[in-house]
């Protein structure tokens, strides 16, 4: 079998170096690592199952609450009254019902006398019959009706006797009760629902950051201490600058914990739109825009560190020691974040990372200026610049370290 | 021609490398010698641009070597693997996308490859599947698919079962037929020498014996060895003569100052005490070669 090698001779070194030209690598080799990097993921069966799991469980704890909503909608009573006044009563007590539920409804049946109306109650037909007794109305039960339809009546009753009463002293209902209504107002502009929404939509942008910066960092880490473990590393580097492929694994990891947090949130928020909660989706909007930069200089800030902390193990078994350091930061950025108060919280959104937790959070309760997220972000662009020199630096020096563990300070030392 | 020219690279006190300089011309395969530590690898790894030199240069055809070169390069590392959880055809097409080439390109030259290493039937399995002579293979089809227009190899055969071991040399039979420079690096000596067109030979660092396995064996040194009817004892007595081994009636003799006619004198004295079974020249092995280089 032919080799298809070049022929010999003089000529021939000329021409294999020319074609060297066209068939080396340009500057796409990152990019097949990134490639390989998501390939690689995508085709993991523990990562799909997981993925999977996750949007199972987002679905359906949406479709649940969306579920819950739908049963429980739909308030239907029915009232038998045997006299035009009960009907326009019932009808009132309707309009009551309604204002607090849209579709909430009172069917009215109309009998030829109380005892028909008792009758239809006790067989379970009617949730209440109405009944004028001694000049008062008196609303039959078959053990206690409904409390919110007895309100409704309550309410439609004392309503129809005010205007009948006011009529008789010559005056009207709003005559009557001017100047008795006691209106509040709630200076702090806040809504309680809001505020819930508010502190429960920042606390998962915080711990979706959280969750992915520590898989797919400890991803890249072993990804890179898998390179070195099977001493395939080595063969890359003969064929492509280690810079490619450091860049190629952060950019693959980036896309890959980038896209898994978009299809989560994309997911929460479209289901979202389908519950009762769809009210708070535009005051998210802004935030959630900020959030996603946030995300990405957040991570990739880390990225490199992570590479680092694989380079720095020559085995899978070395890695918890030499990701510790990264691990612990960010459970206390995390913690810390959250415990925060006041200035120091305000302080902290400018604090690289730490900022990806707490900047959309206060977005979300607003009162932010325009320049404080830029500040916050370009903070972290800084920072992460720095974190990508030393950590591709280290990478550098220790990836060709394979016989066993390279300590920070060894690695400080070695020539690259 | 692949050329190495005075590279030296040092790791913290220690000179690894020290001013090493040889060719590997063009069709020839170049045995790299010396034993552990010598400096054998951080010149292949200066080669392939994974190590910097201190000072020196390498060069391809007279030009200083650059990355789209050293692409065209096949290398095989000392330590050497492939990602252990990646099936072989893939993992195989995605280093030959990293030399540059396309998907379709190199897949037809990788299933080609499997094809001849007998390997055509494994390629969609993960490679810490197979067994280690298959990964080996696997191996040696990741040095060589980028078409390589020169082979740098690390101890190829370490490791390699005989069937490998004539495949792997068949193969670069091949490649220097086709004009392809090889170097390759081995502690196997005998392998060495039935392959290699010339030897370098590296001693803490330096280069202390170059050339073809004739020119080595051409030592200055003449020896002879002879076997004579009873005791051979009084060869000690003769002038110009050290004798190096010594066994009842054969004898290992080197002539001082290489002289024809001190051999041919002795060889007559001999013939005068008796009868003379063998008088032969010994040539030096390889082995004895590289001690007296190395020692």
């Amino acid at each position: 079998m032919s080799l298809e090698t070049r022929p010999p001779g003089e000529a021939s070194d000329d021409a294999a170096a020319s074609q060297a030209g066209a068939l080396a690598p340009d500057h796409r080799d990152w990019a097949l690592v990134a490639s390989r990097e998501i390939r690689v993921k995508l085709t993991d069966r523990n990562f799909l199952v997981s993925t999977g799991i996750t949007l199972v469980l987002i679905i359906g704890l949406l479709g649940l609450q969306a579920f819950i909503a739908a049963r429980s909608g739909a308030t239907e009573y029915s009232v038998v009254v045997s006299s035009a006044q009960g009907e326009a009563i019932v009808g009132q007590a309707e309009a009551v019902l309604q204002a607090q539920e849209d579709d909430a409804s009172v069917s009215v049946t109309r009998v030829g006398d109380a005892a028909a109306g008792e009758a239809l109650v006790t067989e379970g037909d009617a949730d209440g019959a109405l009944t004028q007794r001694q000049g008062g109305w008196t609303l039959l039960s078959d053990g206690g009706g409904p409390a919110e339809l007895e309100r409704a009546l309550a309410d439609a009753v004392r309503q129809a006797a005010l205007t009948a009463n006011a009529e008789a002293a010559g005056t009207s209902v709003p005559e009557l009760l001017s100047g008795a209504e006691l209106t509040t107002e709630d200076v702090s502009g806040e809504d309680a629902a809001e505020e819930v929404v508010q502190i429960v939509a920042g606390i998962l942008f915080g711990v979706l950051f959280y969750m992915a910066s520590l898989t797919y960092g400890i991803s890249i880490a072993n990804s890179v201490v898998e390179e070195k473990q099977s001493r395939i590393v080595e063969i890359l580097a003969a064929v492509i600058p280690v810079r490619a492929l450091l860049t190629g694994k952060v950019l693959g990891n980036t896309l890959l914990a980038f896209g898994q947090m978009a299809l989560l949130v994309g997911v929460s928020l479209i289901g979202l739109s389908f519950t009762e909660f769809d009210r708070f989706l535009p005051m998210m909007t802004e935030p959630l825009l900020w959030y996603l930069p946030f995300f990405v200089a957040g991570f990739v800030a880390l990225a490199c560190m992570w590479a680092a902390a694989g380079a720095l193990a020559s085995r899978t078994e070395d890695l918890q020691s030499t990701t510790l350091p990264l691990t612990l930061t960010l459970v206390l950025v995390f913690v810390v974040a959250l415990n925060l108060e006041g200035a120091a919280r305000t302080a902290g959104s400018f604090v690289p990372v730490m900022s990806t937790i707490l900047m959309p959070m206060r977005l979300l309760e607003g009162g932010v200026g325009w320049w404080e997220p830029v500040a916050a972000l370009a903070a972290t662009v800084v920072f992460g610049y720095l974190t990508i020199l030393v950590g591709s630096t280290l990478y550098r020096r220790a990836l060709m370290q394979t016989q066993g563990r390279v300590t920070l300070r060894q690695a400080m030392r070695l020539k690259g | 021609m692949l050329e190495i020219d005075a590279v030296t690279r040092t790791y913290a006190d220690i000179t690894a490398v020290d001013s090493v300089s040889f060719a590997v011309p063009a069709g020839a395969m170049v045995g790299f010698v010396g034993g552990n530590g010598a400096g054998k690898t951080t010149t292949m790894r200066i080669i392939m641009g994974i190590l910097a030199p201190d000072s020196g240069s390498v060069r391809w055809r007279g030009q200083q070597l650059n990355p789209a070169i050293r692409s065209r390069i096949g290398y095989m590392p000392e330590e050497r693997g492939l990602y252990p959880k990646q099936p072989l055809l893939e993992q195989l097409v995605y280093l030959a996308r990293l030399h540059g080439m396309s998907q379709r390109q190199a897949r037809e030259r990788i299933t080609a490859l499997l094809q001849r290493f007998g390997l055509g039937d494994r390629r969609a399995d993960k490679v810490e599947t197979l067994s280690l002579g298959n990964q080996q293979r696997g191996q040696i089809i990741a040095a060589v698919l980028g078409e390589p227009v020169a082979l740098v190899l690390d101890e190829p055969f370490s490791g390699l079962d005989p069937a490998a071991v004539d495949q792997m040399s068949a193969l670069l039979r091949e490649y220097t037929a086709a004009g392809v420079p090889v170097l390759f690096s081995s502690h196997q000596l005998d392998l060495v020498d039935r392959l290699c067109d010339s030897i370098v030979v590296l001693h803490d660092g330096k280069v202390v014996a170059n050339g073809t396995s004739a020119e080595l064996r051409e030592t200055g040194q003449m020896r002879y060895r002879l076997t004579v009817g009873d005791d051979a004892g009084w060869v000690r007595g003769h002038g110009g003569v050290r004798v190096l081994d010594l066994d009842g009636p054969s004898a290992v003799v080197e002539i001082e100052a290489a002289d024809e006619a001190i051999a041919q004198q002795l060889l007559r004295e001999a013939l005068g005490r008796g009868s003379v079974q063998e008088f032969s020249p010994v040539r030096p092995s390889l082995s004895e070669i590289y001690r007296g280089v190395a020692a």
